[in-house]
């Protein structure tokens, strides 16, 4: 569902999308889930099969449609399933963010992760700290991809 | 005085003709004006008294090497210079163009008038008439060449007082909401015209992301959203790639000042990643490997 701008500014519950991969980061979540922790429920999984496959679109996209901050999550350097994916993922993050930050986003609302499958309560800290973040930011900021 | 530019040049095009070893020159030729010059095809050493070279050659003829009806010659030979070279490189670098296929016709430059300038009558070359990648220029002869043509043109010469792209420290300085207002106001005037995409030499996809429409990434309508999307994902695609040749912004109608995007964007991936675009034919382009020592301040 598109938001509307108004709908998102008067929102206390922003909207947060987070891109994770398969392998880890999306298995760290679930065992979140089976160990029974609780985390911010602003945030939507979107579960994708490395890091490497989160292009800077789906970032620009997710924004677009109305959602407050954008969490990016794969394997850590070197725990890759697909050997290198994170390493060329990390590479191209690096300077789309600075592109994001330079074209007036603020990079408050883009959180990069590295999350083992083994580190669900490093998730949900990383969840709920990037939620209390995203609540803490001023509502007026605007960003270019939206009317 | 640049006439014997001109018939070193054509001496050159008219030899490589004749012997066979390419089968189209792209060069200069004599503009609608003596302050323009016009891109020409030459594929007859008889035409090759066409070429002519001087302070107006602005456009970078490598653009052409991505088109079908000049990729059917295969061997081809190209004048180019030193700005517009680097295009050539990454082009090879890219596995676009075979340098086999290539033959390299350097002429050295001393700084091109600005069009608009020029079309007012402006035909000196000074720091206050040159674009402004002729201001930082680092490569006033080409970088790799097969042939060169030196200049008679006297050098460049910068007091220093003028420098180009401030207006990124400017927008670095400013705070987030101050630059997302600078930006809308620019991408607001984008018309989606893609004249920036068909004047890169560097955009050569043969179906650009703007036109996919399963799913359609980018709005094509000219409105807020969907222009903001299709710079910014225009300048991601050339980063680490932009060789600042200026053609987007020199033929944007409504004068975004891309250049200003693509400049911040190379210097971030040099002082990132150590890595200069265009520079040889052998390094890898800088997206297409990794290091395990790579920036990681930013992930959590």
């Amino acid at each position: 569902m598109i938001m509307k701008k108004e709908d998102i500014n008067s929102n206390p519950d922003p909207r947060i999308i987070a891109f994770v991969c398969n392998w880890c980061t999306y298995s760290g979540a679930d065992l979140a889930g089976t160990g029974r922790m609780k985390y911010s429920d602003n945030v939507r999984i979107i579960k994708l099969p490395c890091s490497g496959r989160i292009d800077p679109l789906f970032i620009v996209e997710a924004f677009k449609k109305g959602a407050r901050g954008v969490l990016v999550s794969g394997c850590h350097p070197g725990d890759c399933h697909y050997t290198s994916g994170n390493y060329h993922s990390r590479r191209k993050y690096a300077a789309f963010r600075d592109l994001l930050g330079f074209l007036g986003i603020d990079l408050n609302r883009v959180e990069f992760s590295w999350i083992s499958a083994s580190e669900g309560n490093k998730w949900v800290s990383v969840v709920n700290e990037f939620t209390e973040k995203i609540k803490s930011l001023e509502d007026s900021s605007t960003d270019i991809f939206r009317k | 005085m640049s006439n014997i530019v001109d018939e070193k040049l054509r001496k050159i095009a008219k030899d490589l003709l004749e012997s066979g070893e390419v089968s189209l020159i792209i060069g200069y030729g004599a503009g609608s004006s003596p302050r323009r010059t016009r891109p020409v095809f030459i594929t007859d050493a008889k035409d090759a008294h066409k070429l002519s070279f001087n302070r107006h050659s602005v456009q970078d003829l490598a653009v052409f090497l991505k088109k079908a009806e000049v990729k059917k010659f295969s061997k081809i030979g190209i004048l180019v210079k030193g700005c517009d070279e680097k295009a050539v490189n990454v082009l090879i670098q890219e596995y676009q163009v075979s340098r086999d296929n290539i033959k390299i016709i350097g002429v050295e430059c001393n700084g091109v008038v600005r069009q608009n300038l020029a079309d007012k009558g402006e035909s000196s070359v000074s720091e206050a008439t040159v674009y402004d990648k002729c201001l930082i220029c680092g490569e006033h002869r080409p970088l790799i060449y097969d042939y060169l043509v030196e200049t008679d043109e006297p050098e460049l010469k910068l007091s220093g007082a003028l420098k180009p792209y401030t207006k990124i420290e400017e927008l670095d300085a400013m705070d987030p909401e101050e630059r997302n207002e600078f930006w809308r106001k620019e991408f607001e005037k984008c018309i989606k015209c893609y004249a920036c995409r068909q004047a890169c030499p560097l955009c050569y996809c043969s179906r650009c992301i703007v036109e996919k429409n399963t799913p359609q990434w980018i709005d094509t309508s000219i409105e807020e959203p969907g222009n903001a999307q299709w710079n910014l994902i225009r300048a991601y695609h050339l980063s680490g790639r932009c060789i600042s040749c200026g053609e987007c912004e020199r033929a944007c109608p409504v004068n975004i000042p891309l250049m200003l995007i693509n400049e911040k964007m190379a210097r971030d991936v040099y002082n990132m990643f150590g890595y200069k675009s265009g520079q040889d034919t052998e390094t890898k382009p800088v997206f297409g490997v990794f290091s395990e020592g790579d920036l990681n301040d930013f992930i959590k």
